[in-house]
């Protein structure tokens, strides 16, 4: 039998949760072993980056220790990277009788670690240890998957996952990093400028090869020109969205899937987008425009792909019979309301509406 | 007792120093209650094995099946905690001999059974007869009038069985319970097995074990043999509550075993009368279900009209033959405690054999010499409600207070339709490592039966222990383990 759509769903949300969980984790992790000199005010930009500042400001107090544990473990926030591997962990128990036993195993063994998390392990001193062996534990995950996945249609929507957030937590440091240099360009000298953009480049896992290919230095122009544009940085956005639009032309023509033409269309949108801000020489002057706009496509996108492969509704499920059952299909998308919530994916609708 | 004692390194406390089965029948040292030849290389092993080694790969192993995710969800009202069937690495070994006994009566107890659903749902020839009561049949909850004169391919309604069997002081096999409405556990079976090959290969050597592993592939086949008239290539599934149900594992198990897709509720819909599976590409059409959600949540607009679990309109796809269940609907009926009392005599009725398996005494109490033999010898039976499942509801009357006794006899007079009572059964033991080494504790035993055509009976079966000493109730619910169960293979 062809792929379940619930199991698409739950193959593109796994993916997606650990995505979050490692890029979360890198975010974390730099932020306490780089970006610690900058004290409690320094911890409020992760607040912003996921514009969670109304809801934690209603149950904390701003500070670096509460702002750790409210994205690295605190499970009633939906983003923390301990809810996000809960939900991957939830994602992949619905898929158990379909992605490897490997796969199962080592999600189920980490999470338990990172449930078993104590207020030490967050301790400041101790969470760019801890973050950094979360981020492992994510990156092992989806090592996994690229190892002994089936290539298959379901490995596609896993891939379309990855590539969907990776590009939407890019676009996001950017957009908040951007706000961040713009009040503060005044009163900046070089030298934490250099800071500055090293340590954006260390969250985006760009520092090292940042520095081999431009040999004039980080400045907001060049680093955001990297993370836009470059083509070979698994992390830009530019690599995301072409790595998306292959996905689904194999979906299209490999697997002939004529329901990934309407997301398609979506994704040459988005290249164009691209392409053209490619040659917008005020790039700096509409970065946050652009950002927007990125996150708005991606969660176009991302409807686009649930209501062509997600949706267990009636109509257009079957299209040579829709016409036939529509006194049914009102029962079923009732149905479907309710088993979708056993594997819900909290944080995201929220976060996209914010940004919109 | 006999011992090895060559073997037997000086100065260390081994596995099975100081055990003792006691008065019960030992399932390991058999009817000599001597280590014989089928089993030497095992027993030898034990014998040598150094306690606190065997403990440690004991809780090595079981670690492993957590992280493997072999485990069943208990609920508490805040938290889903994923526990795992506590695992005994004694395994319990079965001869050539018994087991044929066993695998031969299984077949006659299933044959019989599908013989009687048909009829009740057909002519009801039995009841017409006066075999069984009629309105023991007709009345009881688990009877589904929907399926009144619809023909099942092979004449199949328990398609998956799993026969409870205890074992008395003689070393007699009983049976204690039939389960034909979606008998759990044949998950552990074939784990346990894969545990014991990973972690104790030593304790296999040289034993002639019957494999339990091609278990998937034969149901698939049974499940291939009963699709609707017409279909070549039937599409099979399996339907599961989902990730939230206790069972989950062995769903995701047995679906990964078959190799067929698991569903929820959701991802089926039925028109036409048809089923369908929702795909990434469309409907496509399903032919066999096998099941694992009860009657009652099967189909909101023919049963629990609130089952979020089920398929709406699933009934009808059935009565029309448009698909097959398995198992049926309406197959409660048969391993009702109520009906089994009368199995001896539907096996004689339809198959005109005496019943190869022997059953437990058993008195109705809803029949008025039942309930005054219960009612007067109370303290010597057990009790058992007739529509409860998993050890929930009984009492032991040699176990039980005065208080408690009375507590019974009270439920009882108020609803004796509701109860049977039977001797008390000294159930067999199998050495089982606790603390202090090899310990008798008491087990009983499920084969599985899976019929299409006709019948195959996994050469294995769930052995379950009660860990507790001198407890008889092996439920994992409440308290219960598992062996690895190993039928032995013959000279032929």
């Amino acid at each position: 039998m062809r792929l379940l759509s619930r199991n698409a769903e739950a193959l593109f949300w796994l993916a997606r949760y650990l995505e979050r969980g490692a890029s979360l984790a890198r975010v974390i992790e730099m932020q306490s072993s780089f970006g610690a000199h900058d004290q409690e005010q320094g911890w409020s930009w992760l607040l912003a980056l996921h514009s969670d500042e109304e809801r934690f400001k209603e149950r904390f107090e701003v500070s670096s220790r509460n702002i750790a544990t409210f994205y690295v473990t605190d499970l009633s926030n939906p983003g923390s990277v301990r809810s996000s591997i809960h939900w991957a962990r939830e994602n992949a128990r619905a898929l158990r009788p379909f992605i490897p036993i490997e796969m199962w195993v080592q999600l189920n063994a980490f999470h338990g670690s990172v449930e078993a998390l104590a207020a030490d392990d967050i301790s400041l001193s101790q969470l760019p240890r801890t973050c950094a062996v979360i981020r492992a534990g994510c990156l092992a995950q989806i090592g996994i998957a690229e190892g002994t996945l089936f290539r298959d249609e379901g490995y596609q929507f896993f891939k379309l996952g990855l590539l969907v957030e990776r590009a939407d937590q890019t676009s996001r440091l950017l957009d908040v990093k951007y706000a961040h240099a713009m009040t503060n360009s005044k009163t900046r000298d070089l030298s934490d400028d250099f800071v500055f953009w090293s340590t954006i480049l260390r969250t985006a896992a760009a520092y090292q090869v940042f520095h081999r290919l431009e040999a004039k230095g980080a400045d907001l122009e060049r680093v955001s020109r990297f993370l836009i544009f470059n083509p070979s940085h698994p992390r830009s956005l530019g690599f995301c969205v072409r790595e998306i639009s292959e996905s689904l032309h194999t979906l299209r023509h490999s697997f002939r899937l004529s329901r990934a033409n309407k997301c398609l269309e979506e994704c040459e949108v988005m290249m164009e987008g691209l392409h053209d801000m490619g040659r917008n020489t005020e790039l700096a002057a509409h970065l946050h425009e652009f950002n927007n706009w990125v996150q708005t496509s991606l969660g176009t996108l991302t409807d686009t792909l649930s209501s062509a492969f997600f949706t267990r509704s009636r109509p257009g499920a079957l299209e040579a019979e829709a016409a036939q059952s529509q006194s049914q299909s009102q029962g079923q998308t009732q149905t479907q309301t309710q088993s979708q919530s056993s594997v819900p994916a909290p944080g995201l609708q929220k976060q996209d509406q914010n940004q919109s | 007792m006999a011992k090895i004692s060559a073997l037997k390194q000086p100065n260390t406390f081994c596995a099975l120093d100081g055990y003792d089965p006691g008065k019960f029948y030992c399932e390991l040292l058999g009817d000599s209650n001597q280590p014989d030849a089928t089993i030497a290389p095992l027993w030898q092993c034990l014998e040598t094995s150094e306690l606190s080694i065997l403990k440690q790969r004991a809780s090595d192993a079981e670690r492993e099946l957590f992280n493997l995710g072999i485990t069943f969800t208990v609920y508490t009202e805040k938290d889903a905690i994923d526990r795992i069937l506590p695992f005994d690495v004694i395994p319990r070994v079965i001869s050539a001999s018994v087991w044929a006994k066993v695998e031969a009566g299984v077949k006659q107890r299933v044959k019989a059974l599908n013989l009687f659903l048909h009829d009740i749902y057909h002519e009801r020839h039995i009841l017409n007869d006066g075999i069984v009561p009629a309105q023991l049949v007709l009345s009881n909850s688990c009877y589904r009038p929907e399926m009144i004169g619809l023909d099942l391919p092979c004449g199949t309604y328990i398609h998956i069985n799993g026969t409870d069997i205890v074992r008395d002081r003689q070393g007699e096999m009983l049976v204690l319970e039939d389960n034909g409405r979606s008998p759990s556990g044949v998950s552990y079976v074939v784990e346990n097995r894969h545990l014991m090959q990973r972690a104790f290969p030593d304790l296999m050597q040289g034993m002639n074990i019957r494999p339990v592993s091609d278990y998937g592939k034969r149901l698939l086949g049974k499940l291939r043999e009963v699709a609707p008239t017409g279909v070549d290539d039937p599409c099979v599934v399996l339907l599961s509550p989902g990730i939230y149900n206790s069972a989950y594992f062995e769903h995701v198990f047995l679906a990964r075993e078959m190799g067929v897709t698991l569903v929820e509720g959701g991802d089926l819909f039925v028109e036409n009368d048809r089923v369908f599976a929702h795909t990434i590409n469309g409907l496509v059409q399903v032919d066999v279900v096998y099941r694992r959600i009860n009657d009652d949540y099967l189909d909101p607009t023919a049963f629990n009209p609130t089952s979020m679990l089920g398929v709406p309109g699933l009934l009808r796809a059935v009565q029309r033959g448009r698909v097959t269940l398995a198992n049926a609907i309406g197959t409660g009926v048969a391993d009702d405690k109520a009906i089994y009392a009368y199995v001896p005599r539907i096996i004689r009725y339809y198959l005109n054999e005496d019943p190869i398996l022997a059953s437990v005494e058993t008195h109705i109490c809803g029949e008025p010499g039942g309930l005054a033999h219960t009612l007067a010898n109370l303290d010597r039976l057990v009790l058992k409600p007739v529509g409860e499942s998993g050890g929930y509801g009984i009492v032991i009357g040699p176990k039980s207070s005065k208080s408690e006794l009375e507590d019974a006899a009270a439920k009882l007079r108020a609803d004796p339709g509701n109860f049977i009572s039977q001797p008390m059964i000294e159930l067999s033991v199998s050495p089982t490592l606790v603390e202090q080494g090899a310990r008798a504790r008491h087990v009983d035993l499920r084969p599985y039966a899976i019929t299409g055509r006709d019948t195959w009976v996994l050469p294995g079966g769930l052995t379950r222990v009660a860990l507790k000493e001198g407890s008889l109730i092996v439920n994992s619910s409440q308290g219960g383990g598992t062996k690895d169960t190993w039928v032995l293979a013959g000279d032929q």
